[in-house]
């Protein structure tokens, strides 16, 4: 069955339960099918790929069901990304129009029936298209079609042991694949996604408060988040709220100290979940139980903390090198309109496509997987993949730049952006620092800004010319 | 004196030696998950619940401790 044929089952056999709620609105799911057949009519049948201004509200993910219910590609684009960096993606994606989330219509309850008809659309068709960082300074468009999203939405499903009585929090941004995590297991479970404000505020009272007033049983934190919550928790003696039965975390290496915190809380009852997988091979594709009634050893036994074992709809190769590649069908189609790319990453094995993923891995004597860093200089910034060379190109524009190397450097405990740049002769180094940072404001978003500008000499190179990554990560200030 | 505990803060979060007050807490390193530190050892000391609006306005020792001295 189809995700979209799961969802419009909900929405017909129970259509006032709760789909998703707002800021305190709830949204019925047979609300939500009538806005899903909206915005069908409004993009109309087969619209190609459609960008979407996506954030964190219904109109978002009625937009993203109703261009699949159409046919259509889904293609997130953040608001607030520089214009520039929109209109690249865009174009990359190929989009032909552009779908604010405000718009969206929803209309009212006529006769009690959502109406409609299903785009009969091949499941090796695109579902949607997201960006990661590339070596170029453009944005690089992974397709992910049908088949995957699909089968891994069902994977989850069983992984999270979702039941139509969960409330799921929305965390992640919509612009990023995790929010596929959070949104779909939801939707074609019957349960219900909880938006709300008051978990992007920064506060974690806030955050705790939210989770207890809306009875939220689960959560899919961004590690590097966990580990700040994790250290409020400590600090603050803050018990967690009782209805939380499941915390999944991903996206970058979980610390062992965290983890130990967190077992020495009183989060027994609570199943903490570590989780990986790139967006190439759609959401997760191993996971680890680490605390709570399903793990098995104490959090002791995990130093480095394991990535996991593959889900059931996974196929793994590791290979000589370490290097995990993946296969079955979470694979994405390729990179759009980059073949060079998409043939050096997509490669075959004993006949069966897989993804290499770059990050090196070794099977513990269970077939738990550990991560051991990456085999290029690809970095983790809260969560969010960047290849450091695609800063360099955008500072490397800059008039007064003449070098730059950009690496990762460790600030208080987490692993954030450094640029080193040499200035050409005639710049001005009082305003240098505040120049390159409104340059790249209107360029590229956040999470490609380097948190620390240093103006250098001359950039250190190996002897083999290369620049010395280890160096300047160790003579950072 | 709250500027010189805001500054302290900074300091503590970023793993800095003194901070002037009227240090950027994003050009001296920060980024949003230093900055929820930031505001829980704000709600801490002060009893003042911050978010990341009133940060973003306020990203200075002195900037911060004005905010925090306004809604107490």
């Amino acid at each position: 069955m189809s995700l979209m044929e799961a969802f419009l089952g909900i929405a017909a056999t129970c259509p006032r339960r709760p789909a998703i709620v707002h800021n305190g609105r709830p949204v019925a799911y047979a609300e939500l099918a009538r806005a899903v057949w909206a915005v069908a009519d409004l993009v109309g049948p087969s619209p190609g790929a459609v960008g979407v201004l996506a954030a964190h509200n219904a109109g978002t993910v009625a937009a993203m069901l109703g261009i699949w219910a159409a046919g259509g590609t889904y293609c997130p684009v953040d608001p607030a990304f520089p214009a520039q960096r929109r209109q690249a993606m865009l174009a990359a994606a190929g989009c032909r129009s552009v779908l604010d989330p405000d718009d969206v219509p929803w209309p009212a309850d006529d006769d009690g029936t959502p109406r409609g008809t299903l785009a009969a659309v091949d499941a090796e068709r695109p579902a949607y298209i997201l960006f990661t960082s590339g070596s170029t300074g453009q944005p690089k468009p992974v397709v992910t079609p049908r088949r995957a999203i699909a089968t891994v939405t069902a994977s989850l499903r069983d992984l999270f042991d979702l039941s139509a009585d969960d409330r799921v929090l929305q965390f992640a941004s919509l612009n990023w694949d995790t929010c596929l995590e959070e949104i779909l297991p939801t939707l074609t479970t019957g349960a219900c996604l909880v938006m709300n404000d008051d978990a992007h505020t920064g506060s974690f009272p806030r955050f705790l408060r939210l989770i207890e007033r809306d009875g939220i049983t689960a959560v899919d934190l961004p590690t590097a988040f966990w580990h700040e919550l994790v250290h409020y928790l400590i600090e603050d003696r803050f018990a967690l709220p009782p209805k939380l039965r499941l915390v999944v975390i991903g996206g970058e290496s979980a610390s062992p100290a965290r983890l130990a915190d967190w077992a020495s809380l009183d989060t027994s009852r609570v199943r903490l979940l570590n989780t990986y997988g790139c967006t190439e091979t759609t959401l997760i594709t191993h996971a680890a139980d680490l605390c709570g009634p399903q793990a098995k050893g104490g959090p002791d036994a995990y130093a480095p903390v394991p990535i996991g074992r593959p889900l059931p709809h996974v196929v793994q190769h590791i290979g000589v090198d370490g290097e995990l590649s993946i296969g079955g069908p979470g694979l994405a189609l390729g990179y759009r309109g980059l073949p060079e790319a998409t043939e050096q990453r997509f490669t075959t094995i004993g006949g069966m496509r897989f993804f290499r993923t770059g990050d090196r891995v070794e099977p513990d004597a269970d077939g738990v997987l550990i991560h051991h860093g990456r085999l290029d200089n690809e970095i983790k910034i809260r969560g969010i993949r960047v290849n450091p060379a695609e800063v360099e190109v955008h500072l490397a524009a800059h008039p007064s730049v003449g070098a730059v190397a950009v690496a990762p450097v460790t600030v208080a405990d987490h692993v954030a952006l450094a640029a080193y740049v040499v200035p050409r002769p005639h710049a001005d180094l009082s305003t240098l620092d505040a120049e390159l940072r409104a340059f790249l404001h209107d360029r590229v978003p956040r999470h490609l800004t380097p948190s620390r500008i240093s103006i250098v000499d001359h950039l250190p190179h190996t002897a083999t010319g290369k620049i010395d990554r280890e160096f300047m990560r160790r003579q950072l200030p | 004196m709250s500027v010189e505990g805001v500054a302290h803060i900074f300091g503590r979060v970023l793993e800095v030696g003194d901070v002037q007050a009227d240090a950027d807490f994003f050009v001296l390193g920060g980024d949003s998950l230093l900055a929820t530190r930031v505001l829980s050892a704000v709600a801490r000391d002060y009893g003042v619940e911050l978010t990341f609006d009133d940060f973003a306005f306020s990203p200075t020792p002195a900037a911060l401790a004005a905010r925090i001295a306004s809604v107490r």
